[in-house]
């Protein structure tokens, strides 16, 4: 229960044996490499062999990568990213990838996908260029003569493309009259009345060039040119282009079908060799990090108590060319932390990490958290009907995967669990998708099993739930202080654990008996005890605030000090009042949706489908809105109200040297 | 002016149902424009963006439900409730809170989101913190639609 017991391991081994010795220790999953060769210095001789075997790691990895985006786009995942997630992935033997790594050159195949990346850019850009070039033959569709006159023109001749606006178009040709028999500008007919600009073509004999050249820069002519292989008439070039932009086109079409055949054929592969290039690459890592004389190496590494034996032999077996020494973390050492907790409580481990695990050797606060953030839960969704529909989910989604992941795996369990309290909760308060039981009269049958369940009703009696809030939250409070006074006694800091803690508990549970005692609510005698327990924390709280000081009136004012700290109880224990809010919020909700569907209803012909549309849509929705918010609240009251009593963390999670894999299952052999 | 009660309460009820849903509208907003620039860089941190992104959307569900808890208490799912405009005036005042409170917080949850967003765009595992500082905001859209549910529940006698 609580944190795992961690050995320091030191493993002698001898050059010879280090890729059999690191392999046995990745594959037992079970130890954290001390020491990172990215922040030590090392001998960087002595790693020679390793540094060019991760440089070669580095360069196929480099090759997956671009494999990766080149052929992803192209590449329709057999297994979708959701069944990966719940564990299925092919199973493959360690020296299956072996071979498939030797039989792949990634680096030609690399190549040849660049190749037809390269290809299919140019012709993408060729076809662009044909297209431009048809548009612009297609606005001078009834020009007479060949193009070339565009282009080299003749000895005497030549023809310059370009667009006037209609103004300048007259003008120009007014201003070209003087010289009609060199000159001539075709204008071309206009394909639609919106066009401003005029496409014309300039021609005019080489020995007037300067004086007509003017003229159109004066008019504001743009010149536009044209490739020189286009020669011949608008219609044969327009073909032409066309015939061109269709080869282009069909032979894009080709490699896209080559490359689909292609990422088809190789992306398996691709994803295969991408997660044994990533095993490679953390093995190695691993043996960077031991220190090493000129044929010893040494490895240093965290382990779990339990497992060393079964390491020890896996070691042995590995090669007998080792030597191996176990102690216990020393002062300096920061070991990380590995939790270890019973069935009920490992789901709730995932909330422990997400806050930050505790540092190695204090108290792990899951087994103390759990409960309560079940209970939390449950108050919060609040609904006896979505927590059956998130147990259908939950038990289709383990039916139909056999394979999940630990770590999605205890997600799974703690929904499982918050589903349960969810029942629960929403059983005794009468809450079932709102108030469909109420609501519809086909749902009749149902209502002496909701009326002999039910216990409180919070539509009618909010006051009740709010009592049942703030006390869950006093009880939570107080619970988080007991364990911080026991923490502290058994330190041996006596004094922390009465003026610090047992003072608040006795405080805090006092003024609450004095009140309800005093208004009626417990009996008076409670009212009595509160009193004595109120004084006494207040005497402890004096005296722990005060005991530094000589002074009697500095005494006083620290001590008035740490009684104003109470107002941070007050706020914590309303803070509770969200168990109610967001219980009574989901209800209603429900109910609303119910309402809505029940008016839909009456629409004739289509009413009751309708109706189905709102309701299942509306209750879906209302679910999804609705477990966000209890999931994050029931975290909140953990996390602010209930560690801040007791529980610091700062420690860091156990991240075990091992085989680590997306897209395969390892088979170790 | 016999209506003039179910006026002011009604007005009430639908300050408290359009301002916070401006509010989360503004807030989702925020904190969408930051999950998107997240997102262009790693498309797939798209789930835990969207659970940050929907965290100033409860506000406006809060007005709602006290938008329809107003109209039960007139009864207006039958025949309306005749009220005094002072009665009235007492439903406008218990719709306040959740109006006010939850409009604001819903804008300034959405930063927070917005911000927690980048957070895990940085430190993918921070996603457990990244969820409670937005939460720490939510807080008091909660207290404000208790204290609307109580105003109503136990403030306002009506006939």
């Amino acid at each position: 229960m609580g944190v795992a017991e961690l050995k320091k391991v030191e493993l002698y081994y001898h050059k010879s044996v280090q890729d059999d010795v690191a392999k046995a220790l990745q594959y037992s999953g079970a130890c954290q490499i001390i020491g990172d060769s990215k922040t030590e210095p090392r001998d960087g001789a002595r790693h020679a062999d390793t540094d060019a075997r991760l440089a070669e790691c580095e360069e196929r990895q480099t090759h997956l990568r671009y494999l990766f985006r080149a052929l992803g786009p192209y590449f329709k995942d057999p297994v979708s990213s959701i069944d990966r997630m719940f564990g299925e992935k092919p199973v493959l033997s360690m020296t299956e990838l072996e071979r498939t790594a030797d039989g792949t050159d990634l680096g030609k195949l690399a190549l040849s996908v660049k190749a037809m990346e390269t290809e299919l850019n140019d012709l993408r850009v060729e076809a662009a260029q044909h297209e431009i070039d048809e548009r612009t033959l297609s606005k001078i569709a009834d020009f007479p003569y060949t193009l070339d006159i565009l282009g080299d023109g003749t000895r005497t001749l030549k023809g310059l493309l370009g667009t006037l606006t209609e103004g300048s178009l007259e003008a120009l040709t007014e201003e070209l009259k003087p010289l009609s028999r060199e000159t001539e500008l075709f204008a071309a007919s206009r394909t639609s009345s919106k066009e401003k600009e005029v496409w014309c073509v300039l021609m005019y004999a080489r020995t007037h060039e300067q004086q007509v050249l003017d003229a159109a820069a004066r008019n504001g002519m743009v010149f536009t040119e044209l490739p020189p292989h286009i020669r011949g008439t608008v219609a044969e070039e327009s073909a032409k282009l066309a015939e061109r932009r269709a080869e282009c086109e069909r032979r894009e079409a080709e490699i896209l079908e080559s490359l689909k055949r292609t990422a088809c054929e190789w992306m398996p592969v691709v994803q295969r060799l991408s997660d044994y290039w990533n095993i490679m690459t953390e093995r190695y890592q691993a043996m960077e990090a031991s220190d090493s004389t000129e044929s010893t190496f040494r490895a240093r590494f965290w382990v779990p108590a339990e497992v060393l034996p079964e390491l020890e032999k896996r070691i042995g077996a590995a090669s007998p060319d080792t030597a191996l020494t176990a102690s216990d973390p020393e002062e300096e050492d920061h070991p990380p932390t590995l939790l270890r907790n019973n069935a009920f409580n490992r789901p709730a481990e995932v909330l422990t990490n997400l806050y930050s695990p505790p540092v190695y050797g204090q108290r792990d606060p899951t087994s103390a958290m759990a409960p309560f953030f079940f209970l939390f839960f449950g108050m919060c969704l609040g609904d006896a009907g979505y927590a059956m529909v998130m147990a259908s989910i939950l038990w289709i989604l383990f039916k139909k995967y056999r394979k999940i992941p630990a770590g999605t795996r205890n997600f799974m369990s703690l929904f499982c669990a918050g589903a349960a309290a969810t029942f629960l909760y929403g059983a005794v308060t009468g809450s079932f998708f709102g108030d469909f039981i109420d609501a519809f009269f086909f749902m009749a049958f149902l209502r002496p099993i909701k009326e002999a369940l039910l216990l409180v009703d919070p539509m009618k009696n909010p006051m009740a739930i709010l009592g049942v809030s703030l006390f869950l939250g006093v009880i939570h409070l107080m619970f988080g202080l007991g364990v911080a006074a026991y923490d502290e006694i058994r330190r041996g800091n006596y004094a922390d654990a009465a003026g610090g803690k047992i003072s608040w508990i006795l405080f805090v549970t006092g003024l609450i008996l004095v009140g309800l005692g005093g208004s009626g609510i417990l009996p008076s005698p409670l009212y009595t005890a509160g009193a004595v327990m109120a004084a006494v924390g207040t005497c402890l709280i004096f005296w722990y605030a005060g005991r530094g000081e000589k002074n009697i009136f500095l005494k006083v004012g620290l001590g008035l000090y740490a009684l104003y700290g109470s107002t941070s109880y007050l706020g914590d224990i309303l803070s509770y009042s969200r168990l109610l809010a967001l219980g009574l919020g989901s209800a209603v909700i429900g109910s609303v949706i119910n309402l809505l569907g029940k008016m839909i209803a009456g629409v004739p012909f289509v009413g009751w489908t309708l109706a189905l549309v709102v309701i299942v849509g509306g209750h879906v929705f209302s679910i999804a809105i609705n477990l966000l918010g209890a999931f994050v609240h029931a975290m909140r009251l953990q996390y602010v109200e209930f560690f801040s009593k007791f529980y610091s963390g700062d420690g860091a999670t156990f991240t075990p040297f091992q085989i680590r894999t997306q897209y395969v299952d390892v088979l170790k052999n | 002016m016999e209506l003039l009660g179910l006026a002011l309460a009604l007005l009430g009820a639908a300050l408290a149902g359009g301002m916070a849903g401006v509010g989360s509208a503004i807030g989702i907003g925020i904190a969408g424009e930051s999950a998107a620039g997240v997102m262009t860089e790693d498309p797939d941190k798209f789930a835990k963006c969207l659970m940050l992104q929907a965290l100033p959307g409860t506000q406006g569900f809060y007005g709602f439900i006290i938008v329809f808890m107003v109209m039960v208490k007139l009864e207006m799912f039958g025949t309306p409730l005749s009220i005094s405009w002072v009665q009235g005036l007492m439903i406008f005042a218990a719709c306040m809170p959740v109006a006010l409170a939850c409009w604001i917080s819903a804008i300034y949850q959405g930063k927070t989101s917005a911000a927690a967003i980048q957070m895990i765009s940085k430190k993918p595992d921070a996603v457990g913190k990244a969820l409670v500082l937005p939460a720490m905001v939510e807080t008091y859209a909660v207290l404000s639609l208790l204290t609307s549910i109580l105003l109503l529940m136990f403030g306002v006698q009506l006939g």
